[in-house]
């Protein structure tokens, strides 16, 4: 897994492995542990019985699933669910979502516009957070992406179809910031590792220890890292080591 | 009225800055605001202690800014239970004040402003050109066609508010974004030169067909380019609008 310019590292290819070993794993833990979040949510969502009355437009969530953001160790940022609306039935677009506000930390109920005359207008339904659950029934994360119309924040989201009676009723969900997931899982690898890119299923950068590479951009075709990169389980996303190159010592 | 928490709301309650006629700012803000669709005909607004509040302005500046807009009739207020400030949309007022505030602006305030829109828009055009999406794309690609396909002056400003609000997004910047849709508020305020001129409105669709197709192509160079030639074109739409009306009184004018 040698990049394709430069000379190959003066590290092992054990020693290389192990590092991809030892990145993968975290990234997997991080994931996984969102993905927890996300589960409770659902849980909760499946245990309400506003699903009963839909039209009644009872809340589905109860005010204690907003206290798992206040959890130690909490990575997410915002979490709820998201309704799918059914326009034949009566049912508009609905969102209970908290978020915890970057100022105070403290926790605020996401309100997007719905309107859709307006410029502002929050199209959840045309979003890969929402479709792809929804189409597939399967998790999904997808990011970094700016959340616009939303919570207008820098964004992974993660979300799982939530299904009543056999009919996909909306998403449960957790956001969290590209700045959180980059610092906890720096902190979390401890020494600087190897340097390394993770990308998702577009060749997005998800996180980089290479400052060549930036999060957010897409790899340019026939010119990113060589080679397939490492899977990395539970996420279409993978991660490759590329060479050092400081760019501090021209 | 629900305090929404999207980055439309965060502009368009944003407080406003120091500075004489607040209260004429407060009108401007509201009636923008009307114009994209952020507050909608029916809608009630915030009480007057939030409101003013969220717009930093003393509650006497903002009665005198919703006393105004009630004589524009943007705004109409009902007393009794269920009463409160309700907005209403009137394409002919927007367009009067669209006016107002033209005639209120010189050529180089309409120069600064399109200075400003193009260094951010062509920013947003070059990265996106690397780094959109796929479906990213194609959505631009959508909101251009529903541009052009839409009728109304105030369904053609939203779409194309929501183009470049959209662009900034592809570019993976937030700030970007928030810069977009903070510019789209203040240019929100001005004539849209196709309800002048119908034929303008092909011009600016092919604009944003080219800009796109750059990014397609990924060449980052071409899409800054377009995108800072387009909006010059339409800083010299604005100023030759304004050149127009020299003559004319600068003072605001009564809408029954």
């Amino acid at each position: 897994m040698s990049a394709r310019s430069g000379p190959p590292s003066a590290r092992s290819a054990s020693s290389r492995a192990d590092e991809v070993a030892r990145v993968g794993a975290a990234v997997s833990e991080v994931v996984e542990r969102l993905f927890g979040t996300v589960t409770a949510v659902r849980s909760a969502a499946l245990r309400s019985s506003a699903w009963d009355d839909p039209r009644g437009g009872r809340p589905v969530l109860d005010d204690s699933v907003r206290d798992l953001l206040r959890e130690p160790g909490q990575l997410a940022v915002g979490l709820g669910l998201v309704v799918a609306p059914q326009p034949g039935r009566g049912l508009p677009l609905r969102l209970e979502w908290w978020q915890v506000d970057p100022d105070g930390g403290r926790l605020r109920t996401l309100e997007p516009d719905l309107k859709p005359q307006s410029l502002g207008y929050y199209d959840y339904t045309a979003t890969e957070w929402f479709d792809v659950p929804r189409r597939t029934g399967r998790r999904h994360v997808v990011g970094p992406y700016v959340d616009v119309h939303g919570t207008g924040r820098y964004l992974l989201t993660l979300t799982e179809p939530v299904v009543v009676g056999g009919e996909f009723v909306g998403v449960a969900g957790a956001d969290v910031s590209v700045r959180r997931f980059e610092t906890h899982l720096l902190e979390e690898l401890g020494r600087l590792p190897a340097p390394f890119l993770l990308v998702n299923g577009e060749d997005r950068v998800v996180l980089s220890t290479a400052p060549r590479w930036l999060v957010g951009s897409l790899l340019p075709p026939g010119a990113g890292p060589a080679g397939s990169g490492a899977a990395v389980p539970g996420v279409p996303w993978r991660l490759h080591l590329v060479d050092d190159v400081s760019l501090l010592r021209p | 009225m629900q305090l929404l928490s999207g980055d439309a709301r965060r502009a368009v309650f944003a407080p406003l800055d120091d500075g004489a006629l607040r209260s004429e700012a407060v009108v401007r803000r509201v009636g923008s605001a009307i114009a994209l669709g952020l507050m909608a005909d029916g809608e009630q607004l915030p009480t007057e202690t939030d409101l003013a509040t969220m717009l930093n302005v003393s509650t006497v500046t903002l009665r005198e800014a919703l006393a105004e807009l009630r004589k524009l009739g943007l705004v109409e207020t009902r007393r009794g239970r269920g009463g409160g400030s309700f907005v209403r949309s009137r394409d002919d007022v927007l367009a009067e004040l669209a006016d107002t505030r033209l005639v209120e602006l010189g050529t180089t305030d309409l120069r600064e402003l399109g200075d400003v829109h193009g260094a951010v828009a062509a920013a947003a055009a070059r990265l996106a050109a690397s780094r959109a999406s796929r479906t990213e794309i194609a959505r631009l690609r959508d909101i251009v066609d529903r541009l052009a396909r839409a009728e109304s002056v105030t369904d053609q400003r939203r779409a194309e508010g929501r183009y470049f609000i959209e662009l900034a997004a592809c570019a993976q910047s937030v700030r970007l974004t928030m810069q977009e849709m903070d510019l789209h508020l203040e240019l929100g305020q001005l004539p849209w030169p196709p309800e002048h001129v119908p034929e303008l409105l092909d011009v600016i669709v092919a604009g944003h067909r080219a800009v796109v197709d750059a990014i397609e192509e990924r060449d980052p160079a071409r899409a800054r380019a377009l995108t800072e030639e387009h909006i010059e074109t339409r800083t010299l739409w604005s100023i030759e609008l304004r050149l127009l009306r020299v003559g004319e009184p600068p003072a605001r004018q009564e809408v029954s």
